[in-house]
């Protein structure tokens, strides 16, 4: 931040001002926002300053308006008619008379309110009158912006820095007072009044014994002994120095002139990219492609940048419907003037001030997509880091918000106390990722934007979704299953602290494996089904999670096989953990479908087509634990059978198939059965379904169900296509025995012909009659206790008395045939 | 920089309907300071839109104003200045200036403005100012019906008063301008 003034060899005997201007932030600002020149000697420095104040006095003169004083002196007599107080003629005196009367009204409207807690200077009546007059003479020479609301405080910092400049000067001149003072007069001559002989530093010794020997000995005798620092101080206040007392460069006198150019400077760019007058404009620039105000766009990239930092918060934020300009507004309009106290915000503009404001020169390939402008300086680009750096400062509080309103409320009542530093620290990184970052067009920022929020919030207003479009099954609201989602959630993560750290792993496969189904897919609902699933969670933990899982789903998924086996075994952790979670609560039901379809996807390699799925997927394994083993190893062993099939004819047939009881969670399960392109994946799906439907207690359920499955595989001895549906029903009486040999002759039968056609057929049919099962005996249960009598084992009748007993019989079983499955 | 309108003798609606269009359009509310009216507006509409002008309103009563509770005199102080009002049907014979200055010494005031001759004058005398702004609508007067419609705007300015004169003549607006200013001591005309 320092400014290195370059030595050179100036033609002229002027000193060069070496070192930087740490303590004077005006000239530092001046320098950085290129009213002054940045290496340069002091008479230089002098030259430009006064040249400034030149033109701000002229233009005073010019534009403050008294109708009484005749201008120029020109004609004695002016056209009354024009000339007179009530013409409506806008070019005569009086009209801009009023015209200034009433621009003045509006800005000493906001300047009464302007830093009341730094009252002392402000609102003295010597600094309103600057400020008033400077903001006026700036709104009539830009007639096109016109007075807003907020440049007042743009340019109060500018008067205080100033001011603070002057009173180190006022010190600096206690100090060292005797470079200050003008002994011009006070020297006298010695009688021959010869000048050249006369010594004139004995007498300057002399006469500063005189003045002032009560101060301290060790005064410097020349300037040159001075500290670097005071030096520059001593000669840019030097009376006689270029343009004498205009060009001192830290003059109270001309402190509005100063301020005057500053805040032109920063309000029209100084050619730079970044122009605050434009956040002020409702009108989109001319350049512009999205066709929206400056300061829009500035928010829509603050948002942008955000997104690639963090998504999570990112896509919290659009989902409550929080658009950035309703933050970000006063955040740029006024650079963060509101935000910080007085103090911070001359650090913080320090900061952005020093970043340089030239246009970049970007890549060829951003031709045909245009880049943001906020991203097209490094003072922009650090502009939107600070933004962003800021949000990312209160990113748990957000995040913990479940509405608008206080989420805005977050954002516009920035924390008092702050760690300033940190919060810059932190905005340096981004400022060079938003430079840096490939700028995605801005069509696509926008629509990407707008489209979200609308999907989204229409997502979250449907009552029903269809999961899938082919399969309107879905009989209960969104909502409903996302609440129950999270109660169980919450009541799993309470529970499994320990095996946490199996979750985050299993969930980084399973967020890649979606991921990469997510950017595979090339159906639009599917982002906004995505979004919609996701705002379902109103925590941003889950959702993160959801990312996380996404992100590492997609990325593993070429590794299927693999990934699915352990995928399937973590998932088997966690869906015995999560079992025995359930197996205490109530919502055990919703809880065992979302395992089951997470630990259909862990399955099914091939799961690229279902995002909705694995999206269901992702949240549930997180926490879930290890309680089943063995459930674990069957699906394992049939996950790996599973990941090497490739059909599709019957994901279609397994929903339909299925009926939904009443308040199962199936028709989750079953929407996510039917996009299925994978025929063996939709099996496993169902098969998973069916395990999902139960809770710890009814995980003998989804063993029954698939010895049920596997029985009817090898029953229709695979491949055909009837729909094992009715005969699941009729086999009502398959007990668990009847479902092992069926494993067995399933398992026989396997390996007697074409393995591909049979596990394919088998497989479907498991999946479809453990669907059946379970459906039924979801309905067993729904019925209090009313006896189905379909399966003798399963004790239809009553599971609540023996269920436990033969629930473990069937699950036993089930064990078995996938055991003889996963030989095939 | 205080902005005074004296007008009057308007007689709404008896004499006439209402003001010249390019007097309306001129008379804009925001930037004047204060109406001194000078009578015979008659009807309280005139009032009211007076007072949309400029809330600070001066009314004496001329003689046929239907609101009989206006005063027939009345002083204010603007700035340095002290002004009075008055319709000017009292004093005989009408229009008349010593009769007129002597209501300015009655008064003590150093600008009278009165009215009913519904003819534009300003006089300096000794004693100080008297305007009248003659008839707003150009309505017809007691002796005469070729009136051009009138008022006068002052501009005061701590010792310094510019009275800015509209008339319309021929369908045009002319303004004329005319200094006055005050002695600190004695208020004198000029």
């Amino acid at each position: 931040m320092s400014k290195e003034i370059v030595k050179e060899e100036a033609p002229s005997s002027s000193p060069v001002v070496s070192g930087s201007f740490a303590s004077l932030r005006s000239v530092r600002w001046r320098i950085s926002l290129s009213i002054l020149p940045s290496s340069s000697s002091v008479d230089d420095l002098r030259r430009v300053t006064a040249d400034s104040r030149r033109r701000y006095a002229g233009l005073r003169r010019w534009l403050l308006v008294d109708p009484h004083v005749p201008k120029d002196g020109r004609s004695k007599s002016p056209d009354l008619v024009m000339d007179n107080p009530l013409s409506q003629n806008p070019d005569s005196t009086w009209g801009r008379f009023f015209r200034n009367a009433e621009l003045e009204k509006m800005v000493d409207h906001d300047l009464s309110r302007l830093y009341p807690e730094h009252g002392s200077y402000f609102q003295t009546p010597g600094c309103q009158g600057m400020l008033r007059r400077i903001l006026l003479l700036w709104c009539l020479r830009h007639p096109e912006y016109g007075y807003r609301q907020g440049m007042h405080e743009l340019l109060a910092p500018l008067l205080y820095v100033l001011h603070v400049d002057v009173e180190r000067l006022s010190e600096v001149r206690k100090l060292h007072e005797h470079h200050f003072i003008d002994k011009f007069d006070g020297l006298s001559f010695e009688e021959n009044d010869v000048t050249y002989n006369f010594d004139f530093k004995k007498f300057l010794d002399s006469m500063e014994d005189e003045i002032g020997s009560q101060g301290n000995s060790k005064k410097a005798r020349s300037l040159d002994e001075l500290d670097p620092e005071i030096q520059t101080i001593v000669l840019l206040s030097d009376a006689y120095g270029a343009e004498g007392e205009l060009g001192i460069v830290l003059s109270e006198k001309f402190t509005e002139h100063d301020a005057y150019c500053m805040f032109e400077a920063l309000m029209s760019g100084a050619h730079g990219s970044v122009a605050m007058a434009d956040f002020f404009s409702p009108i989109p620039a001319a350049e512009s492609q999205s066709g929206l105000p400056p300061v829009i766009e500035a928010s829509a990239a603050l948002y942008h940048l955000l997104s690639i930092v963090d998504s999570s918060l990112h896509s919290h934020l659009v989902e409550l419907g929080v658009e950035p300009q309703y933050f970000a507004l006063r955040w740029l309009r006024v650079l963060f003037g509101r935000e910080f106290s007085l103090q911070d915000l001359l650090v913080v503009w320090d900061e952005i001030f020093t970043a340089d404001n030239s246009p970049l020169e970007k890549d060829s390939g951003n031709d045909e997509n245009s880049s943001l402008k906020m991203f097209n300086s490094c003072r922009g680009a650090l502009i939107t880091a600070m933004a962003v750096s800021m949000i990312l400062y209160v990113r748990s509080s957000l995040l913990a918000t479940e509405n608008a309103t206080t989420c805005l409320q977050r954002l516009l009542n920035f924390p008092e106390t702050i760690n300033l530093k940190k919060l810059i620290a932190k905005a340096k990184p981004l400022q060079i990722l938003a430079l840096d970052s490939k700028i995605s067009p801005l069509s696509s920022i926008f629509d990407g934007s707008y489209n979200h929020s609308k999907s989204a919030v229409s997502g979250y207003n449907l009552s029903s979704h269809p999961v899938s479009p082919k399969t309107p099954l879905s009989l209960v609201p969104d909502s409903y299953w996302e609440e129950k989602w999270r109660v169980l959630h919450k009541t799993e993560e309470l529970k499994q602290d320990s095996l946490d750290k199996l979750s985050p792993s299993g969930k980084k496969r399973w967020s890649e494996k979606v991921k990469l189904v997510l950017s595979r897919t090339e159906s639009d609902p599917s982002p906004a089904r995505a979004e919609k699933y996701k705002k379902g969670h109103k925590s941003s933990v889950r959702r993160s999670l959801l990312d996380d899982l996404t992100r590492q789903l997609g990325l593993e998924e070429e590794d299927t096989e693999k990934g699915g086996c352990s995928d399937a075994s973590n998932l088997e952790d966690h869906h015995s953990t999560e079992a025995q979670v359930e197996g205490q609560q109530n919502d055990t039901n919703i809880g065992s479908i979302y395992r089951a379809e997470e630990r259909c996807e862990c399955g099914s390699g091939t799961f690229v087509s279902e995002e909705n799925s694995s999206i269901f997927s992702d949240p549930l394994s997180s926490g879930s634990g290890t309680n089943d083993h063995e459930n674990g190893t069957e699906k394992s062993s049939i996950a790996s059978n599973l990941s090497s099939d490739e059909n599709d004819d019957h994901h279609q047939s397994n929903p339909e198939d299925s009926p939904l009881p009443v308040s199962s969670p199936p028709p989750e399960g079953v929407p996510l059965n039917s996009p299925h392109e994978n025929e063996s994946s939709g099996k496993l799906v169902s098969a998973m379904r069916e395990r999902r439907h139960l809770s710890g207690r009814f995980q003998w359920l989804l063993r029954f169900g698939r010895n049920n499955v596997s029985q009817e595989a090898s029953d229709k001895g695979g491949g055909t296509n009837e729909t094992p549906k009715s005969l699941n029903r009729d086999s009502k009486s398959n007990t668990a025995d009847s479902s092992i040999a069926g494993a067995s002759r399933n398992s026989s039968l396997a390996s007697q012909r074409d393995v591909d056609q049979n596990v394919m057929g088998t497989l479907k049919n498991l999946g479809q009659s453990m669907l059946e099962h379970i459906q039924v005996l979801e309905s067993v249960f729904q019925q209090d206790r009313v006896q189905v009598g379909s399966v003798d084992n399963l004790g239809k009748s009553n599971l609540v008395g023996k269920g436990q007993v033969t629930a473990m019989t069937a699950l036993k079983e089930l064990r078995k045939i996938s055991n003889l499955l996963s030989e095939m | 920089m205080v902005l005074v309108l004296a007008i009057g003798d308007l007689n709404i609606p008896h004499r006439a309907p209402d003001l010249p269009p390019k007097f309306k359009s001129m008379l804009v509310p925001g930037k004047i300071q204060h109406i001194i009216c000078t009578g015979n507006l008659c009807i309280k509409e005139v009032h009211d839109y007076f007072k949309t002008l400029c809330p600070d309103l001066h009314i004496t009563r001329g003689e046929y104003d239907e609101d009989s509770r206006y005063p027939e005199n009345k002083t204010l102080t603007i700035g340095q200045f002290k002004l009075g009002i008055c319709h000017g049907h009292q004093v005989i014979p009408w229009g008349d200036l010593d009769s007129l200055a002597m209501v300015q010494r009655q008064l003590d005031v150093d600008i009278l403005v009165t009215g009913h001759t519904h003819q534009f004058k300003a006089y300096k005398h000794e004693g100080g100012v008297v305007i009248n702004p003659g008839s707003a609508t150009g309505a017809y007067s007691s002796f005469t019906y070729d009136v051009n419609p009138s008022f006068v705007l002052m501009d005061i300015d701590g010792l310094r008063v510019v009275v800015y004169v509209y008339e319309l003549i021929d369908g045009e607006v002319k303004v004329d301008k005319i200094d006055f200013k005050k002695t600190a001591t004695a208020p004198s005309a000029h």
